[in-house]
């Protein structure tokens, strides 16, 4: 399907430069010299790149129908993860350079939503937060009461993240699985 | 489209109408005359970037169509032309085709000073003296208005050429920029979309992408001057036959203002005018009749002036530490 550029919206999908596109901002401008533009912000489904264009706003942008479909993360080997429609038994694969470090905190049977487009899965869309529970840490030193001070832990997946001082082996953990950063304990 | 109540807003409405004082006050001191217009008008100057709003007024079986004005420019000039002097509206514009976002809307205030007898820079310091003025009234009120507003320093423009600007934040040499083939050359090297194109097309990704955002960023606000010729709009050509006598300014990567050494060969503007028509029929505009005793009152003869305009509801956005222009709004009317 067609449309002006002037009527993207942030989360559609386009196709740019052959390769397929999802909007992250897209701002009206018109500059009053030459013709009203589309400032965007758009991130390539497969490679993770994010890059800045300028559209004309009455310029023709093909919108690509992507689907987004709850799927079940099998399991990983050294190349690529492995995922399943529960529906309809339908396996799919990425390799682990499309998810990038997103890889090591997924966890085994935990839902994600995958992006569909014409039978193949494009990507998966990264959770805010995924819990994982801590398997290895140093116990905290006495005394050790620096503001702020972290140490790493070791999380169920295998992933390691730096954690603050007061988290113990077995306590569970949210993390912000695009970024790899620890954003809070969480109750059992 | 909906119509929202935004008391929230109150707060910043307040100080946009402090500073709409303000203005006021700075330019009758200064001796410019406050001139109230029309919106509604039946012929408009011919402008392609932009669309306008068309009604119609009735009585009977009769229809006179009208538009509402894109900016007060062309009464303004009438006036010029038959020796107002120097002058300054302070009112609502109307652009159609241009959703509302935080830098934009469809209705708002414009700002346009004229100043008889000066060129483009010495305009410019004129609304830097202005600038400073508002500066010293907001921070003498800033504790009592409880704003945030980001500290810039009013002592002084940054001033920077078009081609010094493309050469220092796009890698853009000046006998590239002005040389259609070296220029879509080093676009498509950069990157950038260049098939079917015009080089204004191309030029505006560029500027918008790489020179805009870093503008009015280094603390004072900037003034970035001599467009190129294809960007002249109702702007004196410089001598060098490539720029024209416009210069825009910018506060943090925002464009606030536009300012012409005023083009007063009515030839050449009957000329621009045709060119200008042209465009917006193959753009399929609204086919506005065009503002025939506009050349007449140039054909009489517009003194030799410069005219800025300046978009009010971000300049009040600016001075009150907003971050979009519809904060400032009590009603806000949006898609």
């Amino acid at each position: 399907m067609k449309t002006n550029a002037g009527n993207l919206k942030k989360s559609e999908f386009i196709s740019y430069q052959n390769q397929i596109w999802q909007i992250q901002k897209a701002e009206f401008y018109s500059p009053g010299k030459g013709s009203a533009l589309m400032k965007t912000k758009i991130k390539n489904v497969i490679s993770n790149k994010v890059i800045d264009v300028t559209f004309k706003s009455n310029e023709e942008v093909e919108i690509i129908p992507i689907e987004t479909r709850e799927l079940m993360f099998l399991y990983k080997d050294n190349e690529s993860l492995y995922f399943m429609d529960e529906k309809n038994y339908e396996q799919y694969s990425l390799s682990k350079q499309t998810v990038g470090e997103m890889a090591d905190f997924l966890k085994e049977n935990s839902k994600i939503y995958g992006l569909i487009f014409e039978d193949k899965l494009l990507n998966i869309r990264p959770p805010l937060s995924v819990v994982l529970t801590i398997v290895k840490t140093e116990e905290a030193v006495k005394g050790d009461t620096v503001t702020g001070a972290k140490k790493e832990a070791i999380l169920e997946t295998g992933a390691k993240v730096m954690v603050p001082l007061f988290l113990k082996t077995g306590d569970k953990i949210s993390v912000n699985p695009e970024t790899g950063e620890y954003t809070g304990k969480v109750n059992n | 489209m909906k119509t929202q109540t935004k008391i929230e807003n109150l707060k910043y409405y307040k100080i946009k109408i402090l500073i709409s004082k303000t203005v006021e006050n700075f330019l009758e001191k200064k001796g410019y005359l406050k001139i109230d217009l029309p919106v509604l008008s039946p012929v408009l100057i011919p402008e392609s970037y932009l669309e306008v709003f068309e009604t119609a007024f009735r009585y009977f079986d009769k229809k006179e169509r009208l538009y509402l004005t894109p900016s007060p420019e062309l009464f303004l000039k009438r006036l010029l032309a038959y020796g107002i002097g120097n002058c300054y509206y302070l009112g609502k514009s109307f652009r159609n085709s241009e959703p509302n976002s935080s830098l934009h809307s469809f209705e708002f205030t414009l700002l346009e000073i004229y100043k008889v007898g000066v060129n483009y820079f010495q305009l410019a310091d004129e609304v830097l003296e202005m600038l400073q003025y508002i500066d010293k009234k907001i921070k003498t009120q800033s504790s009592k208005l409880k704003i945030k507003f980001k500290n810039i320093n009013f002592d002084k423009w940054e001033k920077i050429s078009v081609a010094e600007a493309f050469e220092k934040y796009a890698g853009i040499l000046e006998k590239e920029l002005f040389n259609r083939q070296l220029f879509f050359k080093k676009a498509r090297e950069k990157g950038y979309r260049v098939e079917g194109f015009t080089y204004e097309d191309v030029w505006s990704q560029i500027y918008t992408q790489e020179i805009e955002p870093h503008l009015g960023g280094n603390g004072y606000p900037t003034l970035i001057y001599n467009y190129p010729k294809e960007f002249a709009a109702l702007a004196k050509l410089n001598s060098d036959g490539k720029t024209a006598q416009r210069f825009e300014f910018y506060i943090n990567g925002i464009e606030l203002g536009d300012c012409y050494t005023e083009l007063t060969d009515y030839q050449e503007q009957e000329k621009r005018f045709k060119e200008e028509q042209e465009k917006r029929k193959k753009l399929k505009k609204i086919n506005h009749p065009v503002d025939k005793g506009f050349i007449e009152a140039l054909k009489y003869g517009l003194p030799p002036c410069s005219g800025i305009a300046i978009g009010f509801d971000r300049l009040a956005m600016i001075f009150s530490g907003a971050s979009s222009i519809n904060d400032l709004k009590l009603i806000d009317i949006k898609l």
